[in-house]
């Protein structure tokens, strides 16, 4: 974690550069928290010039990512998104339906508000601290500390209530709901992409390309590999160099 | 704020399904909570032979409400649903397409797990104490304590870090997405109600009916009105004595 002044020398506030502040790469993913990877998703989508700085800088909520933006601080990352569309002028739901626009915030909603905690719960208490996928193994007072941490928000928030096969039987559902939703499609809503398509992507991603070894990643591959599909076919699209990506470690 | 003591007494031999709600009974609505409320509607929508018990004995899971079905008890109100459609045969969402009923579960989660917490910020952040709607008054000490406690939920689960203008922005996108899904239809896949209309009636009418004088209830009045038509023939058709029931009727039992 760099000190407030020489984070503060990382920016140029006069160009029209955003800077992404996110979590260090991930060794299967750019990111292992399905928000950076949503946000750098739609930036790379939105062809908005940026640069992504590494590091665990926490926002004014407390949270990973925000943006800077000559000078402006955005924390979250849908009203970073929100920000971004108004002062660059995108809007990659302007093809959608009214309808089309309500079903995209509630998949949106779904992937972020239940899904994630589905992630959440899984890594934190079920998963092999082994299968983590960051460059290094989490140190042992970091894991207790994270985990009791979020044992209480989970708890709060209502999944961690649940045992580990409900919270299954939940995430099943979300997946269930998404692929048959997804169809035949190449993107949620056709052969076009839409803002929660980059939401998607990065929540899914960390099942299909992060969590491989976990029970949601078998269940996609069996019973909603066109979820599966969906994630090559967004990774190929927004990602052509994902791998010297997790290589490299930067953008 | 209701009755703690002795344990109700429950009849495992018979069909009926004890519901068992905490008692929130509203000044404006049968339950201050939209999960009791979305699962009273439920079982009304099913027809499922039912004895609502208030107490405030919560569920294993420490929430509000759960249902015992011939000795069994059940926590959470969409795992309830879920026994309760296996246990008497029922599908509210047979009519719907594949595709409807993915969009009903995404519309459930959007209402039950974003829209519940600009609730549940407005009502213990924002709300005068006064508006609550509680059909009886509440010791400022447990509204103390529960207030600092969902502080800590809403802060663990995110809704509580933005501000309040945030959090209604928040809620407008929502009520924005329902009311534009919903369009003129009846309910919200057609002329048939289905199991996501119970969920979206339960949290709505917290708006529409309870909390009157938030600017939320404002908004749906101004912007969205087909909401608040939808919410009057939800009560119109499954709630035909829902003037009764905030009365104190004959249909709840109190232990």
């Amino acid at each position: 974690m760099g000190s407030w002044l020489s984070r503060k020398s990382k920016f140029d506030d006069t160009s029209n550069t955003v800077y992404l502040m996110q979590m260090p790469r991930g060794t299967r993913v750019p990111s292992l928290s399905p928000f950076p990877l949503k946000l750098e998703t739609y930036l790379r989508m939105a062809k908005i010039s940026h640069k992504s700085i590494l590091g665990f800088s926490l926002s004014s909520k407390g949270k990973i990512p925000w943006i800077r933006h000559r000078g402006k601080d955005v924390a979250d990352s849908q009203f970073s998104i929100e920000y971004l569309n108004k002062e660059f002028g995108v809007d990659f739901n302007a093809h959608l339906t009214n309808e089309e626009k309500a079903v995209s915030r509630a998949f949106l909603k779904m992937v972020e508000e239940n899904l994630f905690w589905v992630l959440v719960c899984y890594r934190w208490f079920f998963m092999d601290p082994k299968d983590f996928g960051f460059s290094k193994p989490i140190p042992w007072l970091w894991l207790a500390y994270i985990r009791r941490m979020t044992r209480g928000y989970a708890y709060g928030h209502g999944m961690g209530r649940h045992s580990e096969e409900e919270i299954f039987h939940i995430g099943k559902l979300d997946l269930q709901a998404l692929s048959d939703y997804l169809g035949a499609k190449k993107f949620l809503f056709g052969d076009k992409p839409s803002e929660t398509d980059c939401s998607v992507f990065g929540m899914l991603a960390q099942f299909v390309f992060s969590d491989t070894k976990s029970p949601y990643c078998a269940l996609i591959k069996k019973e909603f590999p066109n979820l599966e599909r969906y994630c090559h076919t967004m990774r190929d699209a927004f990602w052509p160099d994902w791998d010297d990506v997790l290589k490299k470690g930067s953008s | 704020m209701g009755l703690r003591g002795s344990k109700p007494t429950f009849d495992d031999s018979s069909n009926v399904v004890y519901f068992i709600q905490i008692p929130l009974r509203g000044l404006r609505v049968p339950n201050l909570s939209p999960f009791p409320l979305k699962l009273e509607t439920y079982l009304r929508m099913a027809k499922i032979p039912h004895e609502s018990i208030m107490i405030s004995t919560l569920s294993s899971k420490g929430k509000t409400p759960w249902i015992r079905h011939r000795g069994k008890d059940v926590a959470d109100s969409q795992f309830c649903i879920e026994y309760l459609n296996k246990q008497f045969g029922v599908n509210l969402n047979e009519h719907l397409t594949k595709e409807q009923q993915a969009v009903s579960r995404a519309i459930l989660k959007m209402v039950e797990e974003n829209l519940y917490w600009v609730l549940v910020c407005y009502r213990w952040f924002f709300c005068d104490p006064k508006d609550l709607g509680l059909a009886q008054s509440f010791p400022w000490l447990i509204y103390a304590f529960i207030r600092r406690r969902v502080r800590g939920f809403a802060n663990g689960q995110g809704m509580g870090r933005h501000s309040p203008e945030e959090i209604f922005q928040i809620g407008k996108l929502d009520f924005k997405a329902l009311s534009d899904y919903l369009g003129e239809k009846k309910f919200l896949f057609g002329d048939q109600p289905s199991e996501t209309d119970c969920s979206a009636f339960g949290m709505l009418a917290q708006f529409v009916f309870s909390n009157i004088e938030s600017p939320h209830c404002a908004l749906i009045k101004k912007e969205f009105p087909n909401l608040e038509r939808y919410c009057h023939t939800m009560r119109n058709t499954f709630w035909p004595d829902w003037d009764q029931v905030l009365k104190g009727d004959a249909s709840s039992t109190k232990l």
